[in-house]
């Protein structure tokens, strides 16, 4: 079961440069590192809920999010 | 998870009417409300948002507020629940609590003394954002009592329904506040949050008549808020309280229950901006898609160029500590320091 954590800030991957190369939003980019604890993959996308399909199918044990507002 | 007593809330025969907001449940003898978060114990009303699922240290302007102390920070809490259900929230596994399995509660109690003696030492104030801050009315006037004593404020990112009782209880202790309108029609609004709008437009003015300082943001939805007449409609209304509302135009982003919609263009947000030129709004913002130009504050006076950020931060200021413009002495209308 992953577990959610809401967190003050993540780094973008995305610009605003790029909205408008991309009016369907299907622009999705990750990076992916490797670290003592394990494999990181850091994420952005215009539609949210695709990178987050992306990132559950792996399994992860938690997500990190950033919230609006 | 805890239930701690309620305000506002008065007796209608064998139920107990909550007051907080327009719904006006009524509610028998352990019954929730539509809220998720406020149950009837007895005689009195009960809620559990003396809580938090957050306690994250933020740039004001994230909020988003503009004309609030300008590069200030807060502490920003969030107790789970909302009082609208609509399908594009990004925060949904907050605000949607009770409503959606993927909204599990995963809040701890809070401590008001223990917040604004946090907020206090980091020089911040407090913000209640992400969910619905209205829903923990009772947190946010113990924050602002024990804040006042600290020099801590409390402001609010809200949907702005409330009853008249709730908001002659909140404005007394709310600094700032960010209201969403998020159509400017009823049935639109209706079918978007399962809410009236009337309410959420009586909030912005009775909170404006209190002095509260007040900006509004509107996020462009497909079919809901986006077309140039919609975005004129907002914008009208908002300037017959005050052209000095600052007025926030968000990208909308396809997220939630409303995925298959097209996100808003950089052009959409634009031709936004002009609109709320147009209808006499002195200050119109975007966050993101128009680059940096799109977060500065021109001088009604002369023009220039007073205030610059960063994306959530603030990169020059050019006004007086009272908010005057140092070139030319145009008063602009905010809350400086």
């Amino acid at each position: 079961m992953t577990e959610y954590r809401f967190v003050q800030e993540l780094p973008d991957l995305i610009g605003p440069e790029e909205y408008a190369e991309q009016p369907a939003g299907d622009l999705v980019r990750i990076r992916i590192s490797v670290g003592d604890n394990g494999v990181e993959l850091l994420g952005d996308a215009i539609r949210p809920e695709v990178l987050e399909r992306i990132l559950v199918s792996m399994g992860p044990e938690v997500i990190e999010q950033m919230l609006c507002g | 998870m805890e239930w701690t007593p309620a305000a506002l809330y008065e007796s209608g025969g064998s139920r107990l009417v909550c007051t907080l907001c327009p719904i006006r449940c009524k509610l028998a003898d352990g019954q929730v409300g539509a809220c998720h978060v406020r149950r009837r114990t007895g005689d009195i009303l009960e809620t559990r948002t003396f809580a938090t699922t957050t306690r994250h240290f933020d740039a004001v302007e994230r909020k988003p507020l503009y004309h609030y102390r300008p590069g200030s920070r807060t502490l920003t809490l969030a107790a789970p629940g909302c009082t609208f259900r609509c399908d594009y929230c990004i925060n949904y596994r907050i605000s949607q609590f009770g409503r959606d399995d993927e909204a599990p509660w995963h809040a701890e109690p809070v401590s008001p003394a223990e917040i604004v003696d946090l907020a206090a030492t980091e020089g911040v104030s407090i913000a209640l954002s992400y969910s619905e801050p209205s829903l923990a009315i009772e947190l946010t006037l113990a924050l602002a009592t024990m804040g006042r004593e600290r020099g801590v404020e409390v402001v609010w990112k809200s949907n702005g329904f409330l009853t008249a009782q709730a908001l002659a209880l909140a404005a007394p202790a709310l600094a700032a506040v960010n209201i969403d309108m998020k159509a400017a029609d009823e049935d639109r609004h209706r079918r978007l949050t399962g809410a009236p709008l009337a309410p959420v437009l009586t909030s912005l003015r009775t909170l404006h008549e209190h002095e509260v300082w007040v900006e509004v943001s509107t996020p462009l939805i497909p079919r809901v808020s986006a077309s140039a007449s919609d975005l004129a409609r907002i914008a009208n209304f908002i300037a017959s309280i005050d052209p000095g509302i600052p007025w926030h135009l968000v990208r909308f982003t396809p997220a939630y229950r409303r995925s298959a919609d097209l996100p808003s263009l950089p052009d959409s947000l634009a031709e936004g901006v002009r609109i709320g030129h147009a209808a006499g709004l002195r200050y119109v913002y975007v966050e993101r898609a128009l680059g940096p130009a799109g977060r500065d504050t021109r001088c009604p006076g002369c023009g220039d160029t007073v205030i610059a950020r960063d994306l959530w931060a603030l990169r020059q200021l050019r006004l007086r500590n009272d908010g005057v413009c140092e070139k030319c002495g145009t008063a602009l209308e905010g809350r400086w320091s």
